[in-house]
Formats: structure tokens, C-alpha cells, sequence
């Protein structure tokens, strides 16, 4: 009883003197696949969930504890902000699709056209998580739907379409070319035309329930800051704004 | 202490945990009303999960039974140099986390695996997930029930002019059922939760590798009531499943108590 006492002190101990290292709490932050790499070269502080942003939106209304929340669309952060439970979101970057194969391209795929030989094994991510309904709209867009008939599994995100090509199990796979330049070397790009491409705006919010408000907003006002918005842009990110 | 201090911390103790393990289970029904968790199952993705489900655990025990309980009896009637080795090689999976089973069954039978088939993403690519991980269960009860045979009721069938498969199958074979049974069951169980090694090595797709657990994932932020329906559908058959284990262990118990056919000897 004793000794596990002790070792509860020990514990507050530690833990208060590692917030205070930190100078404050970090913040909770509920953010896209897609930003994986790229948020903490930003900022190395938070904790940081990265999932799908509809599993993470679904997550936050079950009264998940996030402060802040970046998703890789503007509509799932519009609606949790018509149900008022995160404020208004704002774009904070922009990104484009690719299609990635295997270094090895086992079923020799060099254009988007290629998707329609029968027997490739596609995979895509969910049409719930925003990169599947992006996927969708590229293939609408390009009058391609037929292809697919040609998909082997629907992942949870981005990430999951990522690994299942980088591995060489799938011969195709829809990404963000943020994503793809996270494998380099694994995984070939094949570029989507610009008329083709949907518009892909990322949103950031605050979520209503945090206990750090004022924290989070600072946080989102640093993210829209020119030294976090370069570090996007370096990550392959397109400028908020369209010039 | 005082004993009566003693008494009711056990008490409290058993009724926090109690509490603590039921609660979740409880809440799934509780959630939304019976009736709407009933609609549910109506919708077309809990229908194409449970036939994928019911598929592939069908073929995965299979596998498991026929070739697990010939590998259990001589894993548990040999002796022979490395046995425990072996034995626990067999168990390894058992603990092994889920998205490691997942990662190994990929670099093993991926494309590019050490067997380089084209496994991955295939119905059977579940099949073999399930195995995998629910296989072990079986061989350990299985190994456990048939090492529980009196090694003198075979002699006796030897003697009296039975080959080693006849042996196998009339002797060792009923003896052993009770708890060939139980295992079975929990690898059953154990069968149809699997989720880590599926979605990693099988992927998610309706119909074709979407089981019951990947569905109660792939809809949680679609639909969350089906995600609840998915869920108590599990919550009834393995509460099935364990009923029938009890059952199960109640009857073989009653069997050897009243000394029908030969009575295993209790001392395992």
C-alpha cells in the first residue's frame, strides 16, 4: 500500500514537472492522415490523433477530447459546425490527387486510363473519408467509373491506400501527392490532369468543447502564420489561397 | 483487518468488476431502442458482412479441426526431443497482437512474401487471417484433452487388436471430445472477432473481405446505429457460444461422474 503510494507521488510528480517544462498543457489535436508528417515539423508540442477526418469528426461528437480539428475537406468540419460543436472552420491549405503504383509496377500501369484493364487490383479509401470522395470525383470527372469494378479494398484513409501500394500488394492506389512524397522511392506517381483534379481545401476549427479555447485558437492562428504555412508548402501542400 | 472489513471489501471488489465488465456490454442494448437495433439488421451491409463472416469462419475451423486435431493428438502422445518447442511455437500466435499476425501474413504470403502468392485482398486471404489466429486456441485445448487420455484405455485397445488409426478415432478421438469441443468453440469465437490481421492483410470490401468487425469499423461514422446493431449481434452469438461451452462442459462433467463408456481418469 505503501509503495504504491509512493509511486503515485512519483507519478505527479513527473507529471507535473514535464507540463511545466512545457510551460502549459499541450493541445489535443485532431487532424487528417494526410498531415501526419507534416504537423509536428510544425509544431512538435501538441498531441497529435491522426486518423481519418470522418472517423475522427465521428469521434469528436461521441465527446472525444480534442481542442482543435484539421480535416482534409471542408464539409465534414462545416457539418459538425452546423451541429455547434466547433466553430466556423477555415481553409488552411490546399491539396492535389495523384495516383501512385509500386517502384516495381507489377501490372505496368503508366496513366490513369490504364485502371481500366481487368484483374488490377485498386484500392481506394472509403467514399466517407475525404480522399475516397475525392477518388470519386477524379474518376467522374474523367468519365472512368467503370474501374471500380476493379477495387480490391476500401481503406479507412489516406495512409492505409499508401501502405497497401508502397507494400507492392495493391497495383494502384488514389493519394495526396503529399502522401506519395512520403514514399519516395517505394511507390511511382502518375499525375492526374489539372481538369480533373477536385478541389481539395483543408479546414481547420476549434472544437467548442475544449477546455483550452483560447489555446486552440492561437493555435489556428499560428497555422495560417507564414512560418507554418511554408512548412506546408515544403511538404508539398498548395497555398491557402489560389493565386 | 477485522474479517468483516475483509468480507466486504470482497464484496465491493466483486461487485466494481462486476459492474465494470457488464456496463459496456449492457450499454450496446441500451442505447438506441430494440427496435430500431432490429431494423437495422436489415440493412444490406450487416447481411453481405455476416454471410462474408459466417463464410469464412466456416472454412477457417474447418481447416482448423481437420488439420489441428491430428497435430494436437501427436503433439500430446509423442514425446520426443524439442516437444515443448514446438508446442509453444504453435501457442506463439496466441499472443501475438493482432496487427502483428496482420504484418507477418503479409510478408509470409503477400506478394512479395516469403511464399509470394496473390493472397491479399482475396476472400480466403480472411479465411487464412482466421486461422491464423484462432487455430492456436484449438490446438492448446485440443493438445491438453487428448494428453488427459488414460495412455492405459489405449493400451487395452491395442492389445485387444486396434491399429493406431482406430485408435485414434474409437478411443482417443471420443475421449477426448469434451474438450475438443471447448476449444473449438473459443477458436470459434476467438475466429469470428478477428479484426487486426484482416483489415491489414484482406483489406475491407463489402461482400467479398468485409466481416462483422470490419463492418461495425467501416460504418462508425456512417452510420452509428448499425455500428450498435453490428455489435450486438456479436454480443448474442458469443454469448451463444459460451453458453454452449458451459453446457458443454456440464454435460462431459456428468458423463464421466456417472461412469458411462470409459471414464477418463480425473487425475490430468
Amino acid at each position: 500500500m505503501r509503495r504504491l503510494a509512493l509511486l503515485a507521488a512519483v507519478a505527479a510528480l513527473v507529471a507535473v514537472g514535464t507540463a511545466e517544462a512545457a510551460g502549459r498543457t499541450p493541445l489535443t489535436v485532431y487532424a487528417a492522415s494526410s498531415l501526419t508528417n507534416v504537423f509536428p515539423q510544425i509544431d512538435a508540442q501538441e498531441h497529435y490523433s491522426f486518423a481519418g477526418s470522418n472517423t475522427l469528426a465521428a469521434q469528436i461528437e461521441q465527446g472525444a477530447p480534442a481542442d482543435v480539428f484539421a480535416s482534409a475537406n471542408m464539409a465534414i468540419p462545416l457539418q459538425l459546425y452546423a451541429k455547434g460543436l466547433v466553430t466556423k472552420p477555415v481553409v488552411f491549405t490546399r491539396n492535389a490527387l495523384v495516383l501512385i503504383v509500386p517502384a516495381s509496377n507489377p501490372a505496368a500501369i503508366h496513366s490513369v486510363y490504364d485502371l481500366r484493364r481487368p484483374g488490377i487490383r485498386l484500392v481506394v479509401a472509403a467514399p466517407t473519408v475525404p480522399v475516397g470522395a475525392y477518388t470519386l470525383q477524379v474518376l467522374q470527372n474523367m468519365a472512368l467509373t467503370s474501374v471500380l469494378s476493379n477495387v480490391v479494398s476500401r481503406e479507412a484513409d489516406v495512409r492505409d491506400v499508401l501502405a497497401k501500394v508502397a507494400l507492392g500488394e495493391a497495383d494502384a492506389g488514389f493519394v495526396y501527392s503529399t502522401d506519395a512524397r512520403t514514399a519516395q522511392g517505394r511507390v511511382r506517381v502518375i499525375r492526374i490532369p489539372a481538369w480533373a483534379q477536385p478541389k481539395v481545401q483543408y479546414g481547420v476549427c476549434v472544437v467548442k468543447a475544449s477546455a483550452h479555447r483560447a489555446q486552440a485558437q492561437a493555435w489556428v492562428a499560428r497555422l495560417l502564420g507564414r512560418q507554418a504555412q511554408a512548412k506546408l508548402l515544403a511538404a508539398g501542400f498548395l497555398p491557402r489561397a489560389k493565386r | 483487518m477485522s474479517r468483516g472489513v475483509f468480507a466486504a471489501a470482497l464484496v465491493v471488489a466483486t461487485l466494481a468488476a462486476l459492474g465494470f465488465l457488464v456496463l459496456p456490454v449492457v450499454a450496446i442494448f441500451t442505447h438506441v431502442s430494440p427496435l430500431t437495433l432490429a431494423s437495422q439488421l436489415t440493412n444490406p451491409v450487416v447481411d453481405d458482412a455476416l454471410r462474408v463472416s459466417a463464410i469464412t469462419s466456416l472454412e477457417a475451423q474447418a481447416l482448423v479441426l481437420l488439420v489441428g486435431t491430428p497435430a494436437a493428438y501427436l503433439l500430446a502422445r509423442r514425446r520426443f526431443r524439442g516437444r515443448a518447442l514446438l508446442v509453444a511455437l504453435v501457442e506463439l500466435p496466441l499472443v501475438l497482437p493482432p496487427a502483428v499476425a496482420g504484418i507477418g501474413l503479409l510478408v509470409a504470403f503477400g506478394r512479395f512474401g516469403l511464399l509470394g502468392t496473390g493472397l491479399p485482398f482475396t476472400q480466403l486471404a480472411v479465411t487464412v487471417a482466421v486461422a491464423f489466429v484462432s487455430g492456436p486456441l484449438y490446438l492448446r485445448s485440443a493438445i491438453a484433452a487428448f494428453e488427459a487420455v488414460d495412455e492405459r484405455l489405449l493400451d487395452a485397445a491395442r492389445t485387444l487388436g486396434a491399429g493406431p488409426a482406430r485408435r485414434f478415432l474409437r478411443v482417443a478421438l471420443p475421449l477426448a471430445g469434451g474438450g475438443l469441443a471447448a476449444g473449438e468453440a473459443l477458436a470459434l469465437a476467438r475466429g469470428l472477432g478477428e479484426f487486426g490481421a484482416t483489415i491489414m492483410f484482406a483489406g475491407s470490401l463489402q461482400k467479398v473481405t468485409q466481416t462483422l468487425p470490419l463492418a461495425i469499423y467501416a460504418e462508425f461514422d456512417v452510420n452509428f446505429d448499425v455500428t450498435l446493431a453490428i455489435s450486438a449481434l456479436l454480443v448474442l452469438i458469443s454469448a451463444a457460444i459460451l453458453l454452449s461451452l458451459k453446457l458443454a462442459s456440464a454435460w462431459t462433467l456428468s458423463l464421466r461422474r456417472s461412469g458411462f463408456r470409459f471414464a477418463p481418469s480425473t487425475s490430468t
